[in-house]
C-alpha cells in the first residue's frame, strides 16, 4: 500500500549524462551534480544527526562519491546511492565523537496562508513543534526510518538503500515509530 | 482519534517546514572541486575508523593497486586541469538538464539578453474562466497571490500565463518535449521540493526562449528572465518568475490550490 500511495519518483533523466562526464574527469559536470544535490545532502546529514558538522560531512561525502563513481551502477538512481554515502559519513562522525545530535533542524516561521487567522497559524506551528519533539524522542532506529520516509520523503526502497537495511526492516521500524508517535499525539491531544 | 494517514500527512507537512541551514550549493560545489583538484589522489580514509580496518596494507597486490589508482587519478587530475579548468577548454554549455518541460542549458551563457517578454504565438488576454475552457489541464492558482491581475492563453491553449505585478506564473503541458529553454550560468540551480514534487530554483538572471508546439521555429533571441522556480504538478509544468528569493517562491508555490 505504502509504495502505491507514494510511487517512486523517476530520477531526472540527466543525472546519467552528468555522471558519464564526471567519470570522464569533467569536474564542471560534477560541480553541477554537487550543486543539484547539495541541499538534500545537507538536510539528510543534519536530520540523521550530524548537526553543525553537516557541512563537513557533506563535503566529504561528495569527495568520496566522486572517487567511487566507477562503482555506481549506471542503471540505478543516483540519489539514494549518494545519500547512502552521506548517511555512512554521518554515522562515522557520530560514532567517532561518541554522541549523536538528534535531528538538527528548526521550524521555519510559517507565513499564514491567506484567510487563516494569526491565532490559527500559531496553533498550527505549535502542533508542528510538538510533533518534532515527539520525533526527536523516538528510539534511534525508528527515528532514522521515520526521518527518511517522511521528513526527507524517500520511498521505502530508497530508505532501505540509504540506511543499508532490508525493506522489511524499514517497514517494521517505520510502523513501530508511527505507532509510538500516534500514542504521543493522542496523549498530547495535539 | 488519529488515523494513520493523519500522522503520516502531518509528518510530511512537518518536513516541509523544517529548515536546515546549508551553504549556497554553488559554494559547496566549488569547495568539493577544490578538494578534488588537490594533488593528493589516494589518501587513507579521512574520517575515523576505516583506515585502521584496512587489511593487506603493504601487501604487494594492494600496494600495486593503490599505486595504479594513484597514477590514474593523477592523470585524471592533469587532464581536468588542462582541459576542464582553463577558460579556453571550458565548453560554453557544460550541462543540459531537462526538468518539468524546461531545458536548462547550464554553462557560460555569455552576456545576458536584454529583451523584454514577447507574446507567445496567438497569445490573447482572457478571463480565468475563459482560460479554464481553453486549456486541457486544470489551472492552478496560488492562494498566496489571490486573483491574477491578468490571464493570457497562448499557442492554442498550450500555455496559460497568470500575471501579478512583478510576478508571472506560466503553466503548460509539461509532456515529453521541452516548452522552454533557459540558458544560465552560476549561481547554479538548486534542487528543492514543492509538496511531494521535485522543484528547481534558478537564482540567476538568465535567457529564456519559448519553444513552439510542433517544433516550430523558436524565437531567434532569448528574452531576459529573473529568478524562477520550476516544478511539476501532475502532468502540468509550472514556472514562477519574479519572486526575489527561494523562500518567497516556495511559499507561493505551496499555496497553489
Amino acid at each position: 500500500m505504502e509504495s502505491l500511495r507514494h510511487p517512486r519518483r523517476s530520477p531526472p533523466t540527466d543525472d546519467d549524462e552528468a555522471i558519464a562526464r564526471s567519470l570522464a574527469g569533467d569536474l564542471d559536470a560534477y560541480e553541477v551534480l554537487v550543486a543539484r544535490y547539495s541541499v538534500l545532502a545537507h538536510r539528510t546529514a543534519a536530520m540523521l544527526g550530524a548537526a553543525d558538522e553537516a557541512e563537513d560531512v557533506v563535503q566529504e561525502a561528495f569527495v568520496k562519491a566522486y572517487r567511487n563513481l566507477a562503482s555506481f551502477r549506471r542503471d540505478a538512481p543516483f540519489r539514494p546511492w549518494l545519500l547512502r554515502i552521506v548517511a555512512n559519513e554521518t554515522h562515522n562522525l557520530t560514532r567517532s565523537r561518541g554522541r549523536r545530535d538528534r535531528l538538527a533542524a528548526r521550524l521555519t516561521e510559517a507565513v499564514p496562508p491567506v484567510g487563516e487567522a494569526p491565532e490559527e497559524a500559531a496553533v498550527t506551528t505549535d502542533r508542528r513543534a510538538r510533533l518534532l519533539d515527539a520525533v526527536r524522542t523516538l528510539p534511534e532506529r525508528e527515528r532514522e526510518t521515520v526521518v527518511c520516509r517522511y521528513l526527507l520523503q524517500l520511498s521505502e526502497a530508497e530508505t532501505a538503500q540509504v540506511l543499508g537495511l532490508p525493506v522489511g526492516t524499514v517497514k517494521s521500524r517505520t510502523s513501530r515509530g508511527l505507532a509510538r508517535l500516534r500514542e504521543e499525539v493522542a496523549r498530547d491531544l495535539i | 482519534m488519529t488515523s494513520s494517514d493523519d500522522i503520516e500527512a502531518r509528518l510530511r507537512d512537518l518536513g516541509e517546514f523544517l529548515d536546515v541551514p546549508s551553504p549556497p550549493p554553488a559554494e559547496v560545489a566549488r569547495a568539493v572541486r577544490a578538494r578534488l583538484e588537490e594533488p593528493v589522489p589516494e589518501a587513507p580514509a579521512v574520517t575515523g575508523g576505516r583506515g585502521a580496518l584496512r587489511r593487506g596494507w603493504g601487501a604487494p597486490r594492494a600496494g600495486g593497486r593503490a599505486r595504479r589508482r594513484a597514477v590514474a587519478a593523477a592523470v585524471a587530475i592533469l587532464v581536468a586541469l588542462f582541459l576542464g579548468a582553463t577558460p579556453a577548454g571550458r565548453a560554453a554549455v557544460v550541462e543540459i538538464l531537462r526538468f518539468a518541460g524546461v531545458e536548462l542549458r547550464i554553462g557560460d551563457p555569455g552576456p545576458l539578453p536584454s529583451w523584454a517578454p514577447r507574446p507567445l504565438p496567438g497569445e490573447r488576454r482572457v478571463t480565468l474562466e475563459q482560460a479554464g475552457r481553453q486549456v486541457a489541464f486544470p489551472i492552478a492558482v496560488p492562494a498566496a497571490l489571490g486573483e491574477p491581475a491578468e490571464v493570457r492563453v497562448g499557442d492554442g491553449g498550450r500555455v496559460v500565463s497568470l500575471l501579478w505585478p512583478g510576478l508571472r506564473l506560466d503553466e503548460y503541458d509539461g509532456g515529453l518535449l521541452p516548452v522552454y529553454r533557459k540558458e544560465l550560468g552560476p549561481p547554479w540551480p538548486q534542487e528543492t521540493r514543492v509538496g511531494d514534487a521535485q522543484a528547481q530554483w534558478i537564482p540567476a538572471h538568465h535567457g529564456l526562449t519559448y519553444l513552439p508546439r510542433g517544433g516550430g521555429a523558436a524565437e531567434a533571441r532569448p528574452r531576459a528572465a529573473g529568478p524562477t522556480l520550476i516544478w511539476r504538478r501532475g502532468q502540468v509544468g509550472l514556472r514562477l518568475e519574479g519572486p526575489g528569493d527561494i523562500g518567497r517562491a516556495l511559499e507561493i508555490a505551496r499555496s497553489v490550490r
